[in-house]
């Protein structure tokens, strides 16, 4: 175990953490709620810099060309243009993976998806820089386009990047055990091939960049929509060419990012190549359609698998086949395709694993990191397949789900090691909460029940580029003129990490969560933070804060106890009080206190500031083969839902009636936030599962780039919702608390398809589960 | 998306002034009710035009008349969450009330119009074929005078209506129910809100004095045709006939087989096909129930 850990237990011997908590597991309205819903608050596309100009970028009509030639004489003629840039203005290449870095700010050369940016521009109004994009001429030479991976990888002939023949972008083998011998001994073997399709996240607040380069000083302030600043901030400087210490992102609150935004986005490099170019704040935010049109949403997998299973129905062995489609360019490709692979391991024992997988490029907007990433696709076919385990050897799905459910202390396969589970505990609750046993198997034609299980990571143990510096520092300062002030990182992005932050940093220093102040993320004001993905930022920010407010704590606790006139480990300090654990006032009287703030300014009369700061890095594990660390996290989230479906068998309407969810997230920090997390990610899943789907014509055109043709569920489309937290305490984790936001998304699909299969005995395979589909099958049914 | 052609705009602030300008103007204009698809296809660059002639604020164009026995009449620019929540109406004609409640999402029905919405002339609207079904007629108002056509005969194909030039859609008249009729709307989208119909229907029944035997049927479908298309062979198989299983099974099939659909990012023409029936099966019924009970 690292350093933090250490000083944390050094610390500690203050104070020993109990599950008796004052702040943490207070469900506290979001401190950030009231001034979104009042509309008080300035997302980045609010903000308004004095002499502002505003950007457009000029997107390809073209799914696949090379780029012949560009004139854009004419839009710099046009009265109010300052500039134009394309291509030639940004030739060193980005990633968020450093060293498989291909995107470009626009494209150089080539356009390898609709939508793909070619130029931009910065003019005086918006509606001038949009008139200037239909000034520029760009001469196209059309080249065929590539749509589907399984086309894809058989034509070397068409390589969308050069250096990858057959368009394979990756691919990676891992074997443990001995999956062949495994199969070949299983008394059950499920052979099954699943789709699951191409989404994208629906975040409500397109991304915006406000770019102000000082040509003075040579620093350039950006103001942008982005939950990965550090990230940002480092490939900012290396397309700009500019030491990190001449830049500085502010993040403004974020509309939602699910992990939309955690690339950079070309509005962040246009905006800082026009703003640098012309000496002035330069704005670009995205239309709905450039969302689409950059994507970073889920991938889509063809996936085969095998699962055999002995004659006890324990699964013996899996041999997934996984092929990806990720669209034009890296972006986080390479971690999904791996994550995708670990997932396999966990919430059931898999003794034996073998992971074939391969993503592969085509002519379509690049798929990322989106909620769940990686965990959703395997899950919905194993799921599946689990449940039809179950059926062959006549036990309920929630009997096999139980059998081979992991449990606390379990080390996977693949190395992952689970130091706390109480996912048997979530199916429990699941079944027992919607009477799954009672009516699973006995519902009339067209009425189902379904149960699925999942798992996610909470926070990963590698970062992106080889460092060995921590994942996160968080820094209190303590004053008498503001309290407690806390500085991190870590990017809201809705899902209400600064509350949880405050509400950590309280718990420790003993005082109310209202009273912490949480300063927005600035690469230059806060401290490290490596980013928001992998449902870490509870987790790790939990033990730098707690760290951090120890030490805190550690310089507070001997002037306490002088005042208090006893020992300085028998005080205790909660609710702005510190206070004896053994001295009363009297003999019945209260415990001897003293007000946190007196504390406070004897201290700083006599010793002067007060800031601690604390840390943390994760424990990291030997992965054993290639990819293998990919996925290993220092805990992890559980979740079992059960869904019951009604469908209208004349129109093929699959109606979802009611979501039952039962999630271990350890010791909840904020439960009202965890229910949130819960509905958000049933509203994402059910999504998926029924509705949306990004429509891409064999040309590559995309169909349907707007809210109004890409149907996501609306508030009248959701179910009831049952959301429970199962009673759990995770000891490796600060406060006990685990991730609640991926999880939760992770058994929606295959609990609805579960459901569906319950209600007309039709197994389906791929997403989305349209009322087409589902009348088509019934029809066919009926036919026999 | 901003809008990029430079147009002229005229409030004008009466009735008469809004005639005169849509005469003087002509093609060159466009009439602005509610916005709610003007806007977006300007934005979207479907459409460009000179000039809009907005008469959203006009109260002369704005109002609801309900009085029992008297029918109905609504102003061509009353917004639809005025129709959707008026009592009157919605006790007289609650399959308008119903289909005005299911168009777009709030935002837009605070903002949109009837009159808009059947001037649009989308194939897939919410409201002209419960107006159909109702045997509703517009009144559309020139200099030049007024005339009245049925709703049907007023929407010609995608985005075609009989509106000439110097015309505007003044206000539509409905007339009462008869006695033991009903009518109802439904339609299919793969959404609960925020859809646009992949199919739509009205169906108004007129029983006998025996509340059993069917004296008269309109069966109007949406979103299946460039136009409501009113069923011809529906009647003939229902008129004169109680209601049984057989014969809602065969209603199904003969709406099917007039429907015309075709297919697109919404559904295939085939399932269009397979709901028009499920729609009409359903309609059918829950309206013979209902002019049972009027």
């Amino acid at each position: 175990m690292g350093k933090m850990y250490e000083v944390s237990n050094k610390y500690n011997n203050y104070k020993e953490y109990e599950r008796e908590f004052t702040e943490v597991g207070r469900s506290i309205p979001r401190l950030d709620g009231p001034a979104k819903v009042t509309g008080k608050v300035q997302y980045t596309d609010d903000l308004v810099l004095p002499r502002m100009a505003y950007g457009k970028i000029l997107r390809s009509p073209h799914a696949h060309a090379n780029i012949k030639s560009i004139d854009y004489n004419e839009a710099l003629k046009l009265d109010g243009v300052l500039a134009v840039i394309t291509g030639e203005d940004c030739p060193i290449p980005y990633g968020i993976v450093p060293h498989n870095a291909n995107e470009h700010a626009l494209a150089v050369g080539k356009v390898r998806n609709w939508g793909e940016g070619v130029a931009a521009v910065a003019a005086l109004d918006e509606a001038t820089a949009e008139k200037a994009l239909e000034l520029i001429k760009v001469e196209y030479e059309v080249l065929e386009a590539i749509v589907d991976p399984r086309e894809s990888v058989k034509r070397d002939d068409l390589r969308i990047h050069e250096n990858h023949p057959n368009n394979i972008a990756y691919e990676g083998t891992q074997v443990y055990g001995d999956p062949e011998k495994a199969l070949a001994e299983s008394d059950y073997i499920i052979e099954k091939e699943f789709y699951s399709s191409y989404v994208n996240h629906g975040f409500i607040e397109t991304q915006s960049a406000i770019s102000d380069f000082d040509p003075n000083t040579g620093k350039l302030h950006m103001y942008a929509t982005c939950q990965v600043p550090h990230y940002t901030h480092q490939q900012l400087a290396k397309v700009l060419e500019m030491p990190m210490n001449k830049i500085r992102i502010t993040v403004p609150l974020i509309g939602g990012g699910f992990g939309g935004k955690g690339v950079a986005s070309q509005a962040d490099f246009c905006s800082a190549l026009l703003s640098r170019k012309i000496g002035k704040p330069v704005k670009i935010t995205y239309e709905r359609s450039e969302v689409f049109a950059t994507n970073n949403g889920r991938h889509p997998c063809y996936m085969k698998f095998k699962m055999g299973f002995d004659k006890d129905g324990k699964i013996t062995a899996v041999d997934f086949n996984n092929l990806m489609d990720g669209g034009a360019y890296s972006g986080w490709g390479i971690v999904v395709l791996f994550y995708t692979a670990s997932m396999v391991h966990i919430p059931y024992m898999v003794p034996n694993v073998k992971f074939d997988g391969k993503r592969v490029f085509t002519n379509k907007p690049t798929c990322g990191a989106h909620r769940g990433l990686g965990g959703v696709q395997p899950r919905f076919a194993m799921e599946q397949m689990l449940d039809e385990a179950a059926e062959h050897f006549g036990m309920s799905p929630y009997a096999i789900r139980k059998l081979n459910a992991v449990e606390s202390g379990y080390t996977a396969k693949s190395m992952m090691y689970v130091p706390h589970s109480e996912y048997k505990k979530c199916l429990d609750e699941a079944v027992e909460k919607s009477g799954f046993l009672e009516k699973q198997g006995k519902l009339p034609y067209g009425k189902g029940i379904g149960i699925s299980g999942g798992y996610y990571i909470s926070g990963t143990s590698y970062t992106l580029y080889l460092s060995y510096k921590p994942h996160t520092v968080a820094t209190i300062k303590i004053d008498e003129e503001n309290g407690v002030t806390l500085f991190c990182g870590a990017t809201d992005i809705g899902q209400g990490v600064d509350t949880v932050m405050a509400q950590m940093a309280a718990e420790t220093l003993g005082v109310k969560t209202e009273d912490v102040k949480v300063i927005p993320r600035d690469t230059e004001i806060s401290t490290f933070d490596l980013g928001t993905f992998a449902s870490r930022l509870t987790f790790a920010t939990g033990w730098a804060i707690r760290q951090a407010a120890e030490k805190i704590n550690a310089e507070l606790f001997p002037v306490a106890a002088s005042i208090l006139k006893c020992r300085g480990d028998e005080i205790a300090v909660k609710d702005g009080y510190f206070y004896s654990i053994y001295e009363r006032e009297g003999k019945k009287g209260r415990n001897r206190e003293v007000l946190w703030t007196d504390v406070v300014t004897m201290y700083i009369e006599s010793n002067g500031p007060l800031t601690c700061s604390g840390q943390f890095t994760p424990p990291r594990r030997k992965g054993i083969q290639q990819g293998g660390n990919i996925g290993h996290s220092p805990t992890f989230g559980f979740s079992a839902q059960v869904a019951e479906v009604d469908i209208d068998l004349e129109t093929g309407k699959v109606n979802v009636v009611k979501i039952t969810e039962a999630g271990d997230c350890g010791q909840p920090i904020n439960p009202m936030s965890v229910e949130g997390q819960v509905h958000g990610s049933i509203q994402m899943g059910l999504g998926q599962a029924l509705y949306e789907e990004m429509q891409i014509a064999p040309d590559g055109r995309f169909l349907n780039p707007s809210l109004h043709d890409y149907k996501m569920p609306t508030i009248r489309d959701m179910p009831k919702i049952d959301a429970n937290i199962v009673e759990a305490y995770d000891p490796s984790a600060p406060y006990g608390g685990k991730e609640s936001g991926e999880g939760p998304i992770q058994p929606t699909a295959p609990a609805i398809f579960n459901a569906v299969y319950d209600a007309i005995g039709v197994r389906f395979t791929e997403m989305p589960l349209t009322p087409e589909k589902v009348l088509n099958a019934i029809k066919a049914q009926k036919a026999k | 998306m901003n809008i990029l052609h430079e147009f002229e705009y005229f409030k004008p602030k009466s009735k008469k002034e809004a005639l005169e300008l849509v005469k003087s103007k002509g093609s060159s204009a466009k009439v602005l009710a509610g916005g709610t698809d003007l806007i977006i296809q300007m934005k979207e660059k479907m459409i460009k035009t000179d000039a809009i002639i907005d008469i959203s604020d006009l109260e002369e164009l704005k109002g609801i008349k309900c009085e029992e026995g008297k029918g109905a009449e609504i102003l061509a620019c009353t917004k639809l969450v005025d129709i959707e929540f008026n009592a009157d109406l919605k006790k007289k004609y609650p399959a308008l009330t119903y289909a005005v409640s299911q168009l777009g999402s709030n935002q837009v029905r605070v903002m949109a119009t009837m009159g808009g919405n059947c001037c649009h002339s989308s194939p897939a609207a919410e409201t002209p074929a419960p107006l159909s079904a109702l045997g509703a007629k517009v009144v559309l108002a020139s200099l030049e005078g007024e005339r009245e056509l049925a709703i049907e005969d007023f929407i010609h194909g995608n985005r075609k209506n009989a509106l000439k030039e110097g015309e505007i859609l003044y206000k539509f008249i409905l007339p009462e129910p008869v006695k033991k009729s009903a009518c109802r709307y439904g339609h299919i989208g793969l959404r609960n809100a925020m859809e646009i119909d992949c199919a739509n229907m009205a169906v108004n029944v007129e029983l006998e004095e025996d509340k059993a035997t069917i004296k008269n049927v309109k069966l109007v479908m949406g979103s299946v045709s460039i136009k409501p298309l009113v069923s011809e062979a529906v009647p003939k198989v229902l008129v004169g006939k109680k209601l049984t299983d057989e014969l809602i099974a065969t209603t199904g099939e003969a709406a099917q087989s007039e429907a015309k659909p075709i297919s697109d990012v919404r559904a295939s023409a085939e399932y269009r096909k397979d709901v028009i029936g499920a729609l009409a099966r359903r309609l059918v019924k829950e309206a013979y129930e209902a002019a049972k009970e009027a």
